[in-house]
């Protein structure tokens, strides 16, 4: 069965409610549209859900509806059960009705009973039923009422004992003649037999982009030719767009449909408070933006401490700082896997396994496990609390906060989300692309977000700052300046790519449907984040757990095999290549193979660039002197300090990236920008402040 | 205030209600904003109109749509 319905519909509670926890969450082949299946019994039968996207029609405008439509039509499904939102029948019965016009196996469940009436809607179901031909079931999928009556009526359906033979056939009024005559066309040509005859006569006046493609590509193209001037001169004589019309047709059908069957006691929606406030111009923006700043702050705080154990530093209370970031979740799991390596590290040893070998095991795959386990309770709570913003409508709101000031940078309102969320870890940022309104602007997020300075390169930019600079009021500027320069690059990235990659002047298209407040469903909440939580795990688990491994090696290795020198390492040897370049910043010889070194121990964890000065400078006692033992300029570590920040991602980002762009390709091409734009960008200033400087 | 008067929808008043005439749109954006409700002679009141994205409830549905957008719906004042 599939299931199909507007968005806010109430889709994803009642797919819930009925397959629980069996709903597994995938993408549809080939494309990055989410595809969610699900199973029941019921009476002994096995009923299988596959939800559709949440679309406004089948006409084929959007992927989602492309999608949605292929399906519907490709013979898996025996019925497509519709949903109708019973607070909102005028609109959301639009959906059903052009289903119906193409397969008659419909079920249609009206949904959100418990809100209708309190808002004084009574919907005649019997003869909305008799009407359209197909079972109507009244559902409140919040308290479980009407789910047995579904399913019944769906068995009934798939036995032929309710249900329509054909499709709907709605009349177009004057177009009829010209419909009949397409239809004609379509029979003695056998054009796109899987389809309706006069269903495709239909779309093509109206204008369908994928029918002309299939068209054409099963060679029929001159036939297609010869309807499309059938359209267009009934265009001319008639004087009105063709689409509009039908389109007016089927609205005005729903119309009648709806006062006969709905009737309503006059209750005017009373506009909170709240509501209003979102709709002012600057109070929205600025309430927003502390909902969101507190909102995100909670989730990292739980996480990991931060930004809690930033404040508790300026404040002067480091030892609050620390607990803090030591009772946190990841401090915990922290910890927890430091025991597990030191207690296998033991045993082994005491087995007299090869040195190598523990250091593999340890500092490899225990190391590498932990860092993809370690991202699992951050996903978990991110997730969590962006279902819960989209659920109870305010994601909606916020986003109509900001899509003024986002729309002049190429984004929508909606992109605030993976921007905010990138501040405190880029892992969850992308993956959080998914909320643009387009594929374009999802693209583009995914080429930016990775820009945004995360904690972990807070923390290399604030050792580096305090280290090379003395006054609080140049260690503030300067990383003022890297965050400055961070979101300038992120931002432009944004705007560039919109423009000469997919030739878009404009923002994004802003049409979002504003739903009601209402609390959001916990137990739907809950499932929705632990599916994504575990989709992202397995995906992203192996190649973070991967690419940890290479990276050990080339640490652990030279060319003399297992070392613990990290001089010896194949590493060392990558950094000193990379100190020919780094010379060009007139970093000391010396230092250049620390430098180079760090760059690859930053690619696993940015902050693992200042374990690895720290550990290099040979036992200096705390990061402050390793760093100063570096010996660079304060125009040098300024420059190098936007390296560090704008390099490249971690590994667990890359393989979000890997996970949302798809292909191998595009993600190396985003690695290779980030650090040709890095290096570029920071021997400018590097060259630009020398000058300056003397 | 004069019945029957054509503007586009983004200069149409926070408060006011008016009547879509037509929609001065690519197909593909025209079909979208149809099935969103926004046909000709559906009845649309404007909950908010300053800078930014429109408010306004059509089909007993409350949409935000972008200025750009709005300039490209005409509509007919209604009667106050």
């Amino acid at each position: 069965m599939a299931v199909a319905g507007n968005p806010n519909v109430g889709k994803s509670t009642l797919f819930n409610v009925l397959t629980g926890e069996t709903a597994r969450v995938g993408n549809w082949p080939g494309v990055t549209v989410e595809r969610k299946e699900g199973v029941r019994v019921y009476k002994n039968k096995k009923f299988c859900f596959v939800d559709l996207p949440g679309t406004y029609g089948i006409s084929a405008t959007s992927l989602e509806e492309i999608v949605a439509r292929e399906y519907i039509i490709s013979g898996e499904p025996n019925v497509v059960l519709v949903l109708v939102d019973g607070t909102a029948p005028e609109r959301t019965l639009y959906l059903p009705i052009q289903i119906l016009e193409l397969m008659p196996n419909v079920v249609i469940a009206v949904t959100k009973a418990d809100m209708t009436h309190k808002m004084g809607i009574h919907i005649h179901i019997d003869k909305l039923e008799a009407r359209l031909g197909v079972p109507v079931v009244e559902v409140s999928a919040i308290q479980g009422s009407g789910i047995r009556e579904l399913l019944e009526a769906i068995l009934a359906v798939t036995g032929k004992k309710r249900g329509r033979e054909k499709p709907l056939r709605i009349d177009y009024g004057g177009l009829e003649p010209i419909i009949s005559e397409v239809e004609k066309i379509i029979k003695k040509y056998n054009i796109l037999k899987m389809y309706p005859a006069r269903w495709v006569a239909i779309r093509l006046l109206e204008g369908d982009p994928r029918l002309e493609e299939l068209i054409r590509k099963s060679g029929k193209a001159d036939v297609l030719a010869k309807i499309k001037q059938i359209s267009s001169s009934a265009r001319q004589s008639i004087g009105r767009d063709l689409g509009e019309i039908i389109a007016v047709s089927r609205f005005n059908f729903v119309d009648n449909l709806v006062k006969e069957i709905v009737v309503r006691i006059a209750v005017e929606e009373e506009t909170k408070l709240f509501e209003e406030i979102f709709q002012h111009e600057i109070a929205g923006v600025v309430f927003s933006s502390l909902f969101l700043v507190l909102f995100f702050s909670l989730v990292f705080t739980i996480n990991s401490g931060f930004p809690l154990d930033v404040i508790f530093c300026w404040l002067g209370w480091k030892q609050l700082a620390e607990l803090l970031a030591s009772y946190s979740l990841l401090g915990l799991m922290d910890e927890i896997f430091s025991f597990i390596n030191a207690t296998i590290a033991q045993l082994l040893e005491s087995y007299n396994v090869q040195p190598w070998l523990i250091s593999l095991i340890t500092d490899g795959i225990i190391s590498g496990v932990g860092s993809v386990l370690s991202f699992l309770p951050l996903l978990i709570i991110t997730f969590f609390l962006l279902s819960i913003l989209e659920d109870s409508g305010l994601a909606a709101r916020l986003a109509y906060s900001y899509n003024s000031l986002l729309s002049k940078f190429g984004l929508s309102g909606r992109a605030i989300y993976p921007i905010v969320i990138s501040f405190g870890c880029n892992v969850p940022g992308i993956l959080s692309s998914r909320t643009a309104l387009e594929e374009e602007e999802r693209q583009q997020l995914i080429f930016s977000v990775p820009f945004v300075p995360c904690q972990a390169r807070l923390i290399v930019i604030i050792a580096f700052a305090t280290a090379y600079f003395s006054s609080s009021v140049m260690q503030a500027l300067v990383m003022f300046m890297v965050y400055a320069v961070s979101l300038i690059v992120a931002i432009l990235t944004s705007s560039l790519f919109r423009r000469f990659m997919f030739r878009k002047k404009e923002a994004p298209i802003f049409l979002l449907e504003i739903p009601p407040i209402h609390k959001p469903s916990l137990k739907v909440v809950w499932w929705l984040t632990w599916d994504y939580s575990k989709h992202f795990l397995r995906k992203a688990g192996l190649i973070i757990l991967s690419l940890s491994i290479v990276t050990w090696f080339l640490l652990n290795h030279g060319p003399s095999g297992f070392t613990y020198n990290p001089k010896e390492s194949y590493a060392a040897i990558l950094g000193n290549f990379l100190a020919y370049f780094l010379s060009l910043y007139g970093v000391p010889k010396e230092s250049a193979w620390i430098i180079g070194f760090a760059l690859i121990q930053g690619f696993i964890a940015k902050e693992g660039l200042i374990e690895a000065i720290a550990l290099l400078e040979g036992g200096e006692a705390n990061v402050k002197d390793a760093l100063l033992a570096l010996g660079l300029n304060p125009v040098q570590a300024f420059s190098l300090l936007i390296l560090f920040t704008l390099y490249v991602p971690c590994i667990p980002t890359v393989a979000a990236i890997k996970q949302e762009i798809g292909k191998n390709s595009l993600t190396l091409l985003i690695i290779l920008y980030m650090f040709a734009v890095a290096i570029a960008l920071s021997l400018l200033v590097n060259t630009i402040l020398s000058i300056l400087a003397v | 205030m004069f019945g029957g008067v054509s503007t586009t929808l983004d200069n149409v008043p926070a408060g006011a209600r008016a009547r879509i005439k037509g929609l001065n749109a690519g197909h593909g954006l025209a079909t979208r904003l149809m099935q969103m409700g926004l046909t000709p002679g559906a009845e649309i009141e404007v909950l908010s109109n300053s800078r930014g994205p429109i408010l306004l409830r059509v089909r007993g549905v409350t949409i935000a749509l972008g200025r750009g957008m709005a300039r490209k719906i005409i509509v007919e004042l209604s009667p106050v």
